[in-house]
């Protein structure tokens, strides 16, 4: 079932006083437990795309939807609480990586809701393979790499449903932006889907690849050479056939 | 009361204009391209505190509640416009902020000082009524163009921040706050150092103005604490109102930092 569907989405940009088309007309639908790449050429409007789909930055034209329901039935907090984007260039509070994983429940949206204790917060750290770092530790002690990773965890310890990475991994050696891949792919499950804008080599871990050129939103599917079994969601853009453990797992839920 | 009361002459008065030479030679000598504004600061000091003072003489005698109120409107606009002006920042709708916190920090801490400490009467008795009225809208003025400067600045040094706590789901004003409370602790810090370094290292203005006219020194520090403690809390009421006024004008509808990018 579609998890977070874009349609007819238009936005423009002003410079030096004129207006230019960046798209007219892009639509996109995310499979819940999968992974999709963005990507296109700088200035295409990649940015902008992701930025539209967390309403953070003005779109001339278009409707979102988040399980079916219409982004103007939101409160933007909220929605943007559900559909979380990662900024490129990420920024901690001062204060320690704590703090940080635990930022999210003093915003006024998550009034009510109990915060991660202990346990969990250390598991987060773990699979981000930070488990040198302890909770403790000062962000301003971080590594580049490191606070990348921070970042990625706190927007997902609020268990967002779309997850949007604006190029997370841009100006991380290989080794660190490798293992945010592999975070991305262990926090994406069930219910949860992940747009993420790369300029790196593909690393396996997508189901399918975006490309913005000249105003036009295209799709390539890679369902079928998947690192990692998905979740049995059929997907509707694509022609692939399940693949064979899917197929058994749904005999077997069914 | 008036027993040590020495009126300044007239010939003395411009004479101490030749005082402002001293800021002319320096300014000549060092090139600052200053002479201008010097010869006009000077003149404007002249013009405006003579004009001040006359008209209050004017006021002391034929004073009613009316022309009184036209006065207070009259100091609450210009204030307004000098801290407008002051204000590096572009943002809209500033004005009617900025002469709201104005009007209400004045009025508010103005008349409870006049009615309730110094109990003017009448009322609206212009001598006390105008330099207590005058001294909060002198403050609040600086303050608040203080405020909004360091308020803009900060949110504009904090964008990628901002960006980042907004995408978790903040409200504006839960991105906005670190800077609400560094530009609200910007403009309150001036009152607070000049009131702990009062009578120390400086004679405030006004006492000093009193005791040369003649009144009781004590007297006078009494009316100095009163003074303090009322632009304290003036200045406080004025740039909490006019910061929580205006951040909100660099948000869009949809509660995203409009940055610079965005502002064209």
């Amino acid at each position: 079932m579609a998890l977070f569907e874009a349609r007819h989405i238009a936005a423009s940009y002003t410079r030096a006083g004129e207006t230019a088309q960046l798209f007219s007309d892009v639509c996109f639908v995310l499979e819940e437990g999968r992974i999709y790449d963005l990507i296109g050429s700088s200035g295409s409007g990649k940015s902008t795309l992701l930025k539209i789909c967390a309403l953070m930055i003005k779109r001339e034209r278009g409707d979102l939807f988040l399980d079916n329901k219409e982004s103007a039935t939101f409160e933007p907090t909220v929605w943007r609480r559900q559909v979380c984007l990662v900024p490129q260039i990420p920024t901690l509070i001062t204060g320690t990586v704590r703090d940080n994983l635990l930022f999210p429940w003093k915003l006024k949206v998550h009034a009510g809701q109990t915060p991660p204790d202990e346990t969990t917060l250390i598991s987060l750290l773990e699979r981000a393979e930070l488990v040198d770092i302890e909770l403790d530790r000062d962000v301003s002690q971080l590594s580049g790499g490191q606070v990348a990773r921070v970042a990625l965890l706190r927007a997902f310890a609020t268990k967002p449903q779309v997850l949007l990475l604006d190029e997370v991994d841009a100006s991380l050696d290989d080794e660190s932006a490798s293992a945010i891949g592999r975070l991305t792919n262990s926090l994406v499950d069930k219910g949860i889907a992940c747009l993420r804008i790369r300029h790196r080599k593909a690393d396996g871990f997508a189901s399918g690849t975006f490309t913005l050129k000249d105003s036009v939103l295209s799709y390539a599917s890679h369902v079928a050479d998947l690192k990692k079994a998905n979740p049995p969601t059929l997907d509707p853009q694509t022609l692939d056939p399940p693949t064979p453990s899917s197929l058994s797992e749904e005999v077997a839920r069914s | 009361m008036n027993s040590g009361f020495v009126d300044i002459g007239y010939i003395e008065l411009f004479a101490s204009a030749l005082l402002m030479l001293i800021a002319g030679v320096v300014s000549y000598k060092l090139e600052l391209g200053q002479a201008k504004r010097i010869l006009v600061s000077t003149l404007r000091c002249f013009i405006q505190l003579l004009a001040v003072g006359f008209l209050l003489q004017y006021l002391f005698e034929y004073q009613t509640w009316w022309i009184m109120v036209l006065v207070v409107a009259v100091m609450l606009i210009a204030a307004t416009q000098i801290a407008t002006s002051r204000i590096k920042s572009s943002v809209p709708g500033l004005i009617p902020a900025v002469f709201l916190s104005i009007f209400v920090s004045s009025l508010a801490v103005g008349m409870l000082i006049a009615e309730g400490v110094v109990r003017a009467d009448p009322w609206y008795n212009a001598q006390q009524l105008i330099p207590i009225i005058g001294m909060i809208i002198g403050n609040a003025m600086s303050a608040t163009a203080v405020a909004i400067d360091r308020l803009f600045a900060d949110m504009d040094a904090r964008e990628n921040e901002m960006f980042s706590l907004v995408a978790l789901g903040a409200t504006t004003r839960e991105a906005a706050f670190p800077s609400l409370k560094a530009a609200v602790g910007a403009g309150m810090t001036p009152v607070l150092a000049t009131m702990s370094a009062a009578g120390i290292v400086a004679i405030p203005g006004m006492m000093g103005g009193q005791i040369l006219s003649g009144v009781d020194p004590l007297a006078a520090a009494k009316y100095q604490i009163v003074v303090m403690l009322m632009l304290s809390a003036a200045t406080t009421i004025a740039i909490v109102m006019v910061c929580f006024l205006t951040y909100r004008k660099r948000f869009s509808q949809d509660g995203y930092y409009l940055d610079r990018g965005q502002r064209l």
